[in-house]
């Protein structure tokens, strides 16, 4: 009797452990890909997520910036890669969309496995994927402008920054223009991040001449008719113009300044000049227009690294130049590769302890990272765009100076609110 | 006495137990999906989808204003943990009555219009609240998004997760929406939710039979802008950032083809609506840049096709399929 309702007892606890090893068991099975994945990341390719705005403004710029990145990849395999692993570039569109980006990183992250990320094309994309390499210790190596991302609040210690600041290039641009053109200034600004940075940058630079600014006057961004405030530049009578916009504004108030013959009576000057801008809005339009630039190709008759970077993608890419953006790219997937073989490891900090102290000179001279926020200090190109005597569709800029590589240029660690000095 | 199908009552079982059945599917849906961020995308603006629905579907009133809750919700979550340092849930808490505020505000103005103008205002007022928030540059970030939104791990009672781990984030948020869709579920039981429906079908008898149509559309609209801004307070934790896009009326917009697609007017039917059109969206952005013509395409296939959306179709069918066996038998 006791025997029976003891059995009676014990069967549904046998079935609970039974279920529990079950379970057990099935989660082992549901974790096993995982750990395999795991394994397979230490000897598998090295995988690089490449975040990007193919669709969107920025999508000419964008492609130029996959052009150049698989090129950097290539040349990594046929040099045999890091201990026999090859290098593999997991491209995503992030439609110029954080939100999307922020998507597009956790897949790469947490799907694809990647060791590291390198890409985005604005300010807010690349702000919204080191948020989420930064809670993951992932390394990211940022390939476009902002000066936001130096800051000691989105920075961490697996941000780099290869692409220039505004800051920094509406400085070189000013102190290149500045003591030539006269010191009153009138800035036409596209109203969002970019253009008050760029505004900022003009500015300090600026001080340093007894500049002084007549106006400031903001515009939409995503402006088509520039006409209204045009009259009012005119009527100011500055002795320089400053463009601070980007992309498709630019190319339309380049137009429209050109049509009004404001060129006249003052020198137009544009914080960046774009490569692909410039072939968007054509000779005429940019005439004259004097600007700033990471880079352009016709620096190659001047620096070696320029011409055989420019070499192998000619030969890549049937005889195209490369775009500023599109050097980036490269430059931004060289210098994590170049890391992973110093360090001789694909872990975040050890990538990016190498990288801390690495000198680098992939296509534009001698290059190296801050090391209070990471920033890339490097040249600034000033360029003219041309409209006469041009050799073929590519001859678009004249190069009228380099700005060498100078940390005094960028904001300080402390204005940044660094408080580890190096 | 007709014998009972085993598939038609397996059914009637799900109908009856609607919340259920979205539940123990939610709890597997990440194991069916690609990724986690997407199953978790799809979790979020199915919510959003399903608030937005109560307006649109069962009360017949299109907002197109209806970013403005999602990213209020978002944005004062965001702004909560990282300018006050609120713990994680309180700041749920805060980003969803926040968006509960803007939308009695909103709702005050907007249900005295109706049809086209009521399209058009609650359009123009999702846009001031954009500006504002983009304008407002200190507390927001304007145009870069609000970055530092970052919860790395969660105590619930006396238990430490890993917050990063995107299938605890999952569960986690999904506790949120679960009580969110029990709560929709309710609403749309309630006599209240018949009184919402009749508005629909038909407002002035409505009010002839008693009962008092502004206060009954200002009340849905609020809940309907708390359901969508919990959303948003949710995408604020999963992807710790808040873009400024989160109240464009892109948004608003997409709300409107996530019910379509997916059946206005049914509880489920915007979930689904939410799923295709994300799922759809990220597959083809993978082998194409030109993505939009195909979610375009598809889109257009089934309003012209099926008018009653994925879910709203297949509800319809099984109706005709139960009705026509009854008969028969």
């Amino acid at each position: 009797m006791t025997d029976s309702s003891n059995h009676k007892v014990a069967k549904p606890a046998n079935l609970r452990r039974r279920i529990l090893a079950g379970g057990a068991a099935g989660l082992t099975i549901a974790g096993a890909p995982f750990v395999s994945r795991m394994a397979f990341a230490q000897t598998g390719p090295i995988k690089i997520g490449f975040p990007t705005p193919l669709t969107g403004a920025f999508s000419a710029e964008a492609q130029d910036q996959v052009r150049a990145a698989e090129l950097a990849v290539k040349e990594f395999n046929a040099g045999g890669g890091f201990n026999g692993r090859k290098c593999e570039l997991l491209v995503r569109d992030d439609k110029l969309n954080p939100g999307e980006a922020a998507t597009r990183t956790l897949e790469l992250i947490e799907k694809d496995k990647v060791d590291l990320i390198v890409g985005s094309l604005s300010a807010a994309t690349q702000l919204s994927i080191n948020a989420v390499c930064k809670a993951r210790k992932v390394l990211f190596n940022s390939i476009s402008q902002s000066d936001a991302i130096n800051e000691a609040k989105d920075w961490s210690f697996y941000t780099f920054h290869e692409a220039l600041t505004p800051h920094v290039t509406a400085g070189a641009v000013a102190r290149y223009a500045f003591p030539k053109f006269g010191k009153k200034v009138v800035y036409l600004t596209a109203d969002y991040a970019y253009g008050h940075e760029m505004v900022r940058g003009f500015q300090r630079a600026g001080q340093a001449f007894g500049m002084q600014t007549l106006a400031d006057i903001r515009h939409p961004l995503g402006t088509s008719d520039f006409s209204s405030f045009l009259p009012r530049i005119q009527a100011l009578k500055p002795d320089v113009l400053v463009l601070c916009n980007f992309g498709r504004d630019l190319v339309n108030a380049a137009k429209q300044v050109t049509d009004f013959g404001l060129k006249q009576n003052m020198k137009v000057i544009a914080p960046v000049l774009l490569y692909t801008s410039r072939q968007a809005g054509g000779a005429d339009a940019f005439e004259g227009i004097l600007g700033g630039t990471s880079y352009y190709w016709g620096l190659e008759d001047r620096i070696p690294t320029a011409k055989i970077f420019n070499d192998k993608f000619r030969k890549a890419y049937a005889g195209a130049a490369p775009s500023d953006y599109g050097a980036l790219g490269y430059a931004g997937i060289r210098s994590v590769l170049q890391a992973i073989t110093e360090a001789r490891s694909t872990t975040a900090t050890a990538v990016a302890n190498v990288m801390r102290k690495m000198r680098y000179d992939f296509y534009k001279g001698s290059q190296s990272y801050r090391l209070c926020d990471h920033q890339s200090v490097q040249s600034v190109i000033i360029v003219e765009s041309k409209s006469k005597a041009m050799k073929d569709k590519y001859d678009v800029f004249n190069v009228l100076s380099i700005e060498a590589p100078d940390e005094n240029n960028l904001r300080t660690c402390d204005e940044l609110g660094h408080k580890v000095l190096s | 006495m007709t014998q009972a199908n085993p598939i038609s009552s397996a059914i009637a079982l799900i109908a009856q137990h609607r919340v259920a059945a979205v539940l123990i599917f939610l709890l597997l849906f990440p194991l069916i999906m690609p990724y986690e961020a997407l199953a978790l995308n799809i979790l979020i603006f199915g919510l959003y989808a399903v608030g937005f629905n109560l307006l649109f579907g069962y009360t017949g009133l299109l907002s197109f204003g209806h970013a403005a809750f999602f990213g209020v919700g978002s944005y004062l979550t965001g702004i909560t943990i990282v300018h006050f340092g609120l713990p994680w849930w309180l700041a749920i808490v805060a980003g969803t009555a926040a968006s509960g505020v803007v939308g009695l505000l909103i709702g005050f103005l907007a249900i005295r219009t109706r049809g086209i103008y009521f399209s058009m205002v609650t359009l123009a007022l999702g846009q001031i609240v954009y500006y504002a928030f983009y304008k407002a540059e200190r507390w927001t970030g304007g145009e870069n998004g609000l970055r530092g939104v970052t919860v790395e791990e969660i105590n619930v009672f006396g238990l430490t997760l890993d917050f990063v781990n995107p299938l605890t984030k999952y569960y986690v948020l999904y506790v949120f929406v679960a009580l969110a869709l029990w709560l929709v579920s309710r609403i749309l039981a309630s006599p209240f939710g018949a009184v919402i429906e009749s508005i629909r079908e038909n407002e002035n008898r409505t009010a002839a039979c008693g009962y008092d149509v502004a206060r009954a559309k200002l009340l849905i609209f609020t809940l309907s802008a708390v359901i969508c801004g919990l959303a948003g307070a949710l995408r604020a934790l999963h992807l710790s950032i808040v873009p400024i896009d989160s109240l464009h009326y892109l948004l608003s917009g997409q709300a409107v083809m996530m019910c379509l697609l997916g059946g206005m007017g049914t509880f489920f039917g915007p979930f689904v609506g939410a799923a295709v059109f994300l799922y759809l969206e990220d597959v083809a952005t993978s082998f194409t840049t030109h993505w939009m013509a195909i979610v375009g395409v598809v889109f257009m296939v089934f309003v012209l096709f099926f008018p009653k959306g994925i879910w709203g179709t297949l509800v319809q069918r099984w109706q005709r399929w139960n009705n026509h066996s009854v008969v028969t038998k």
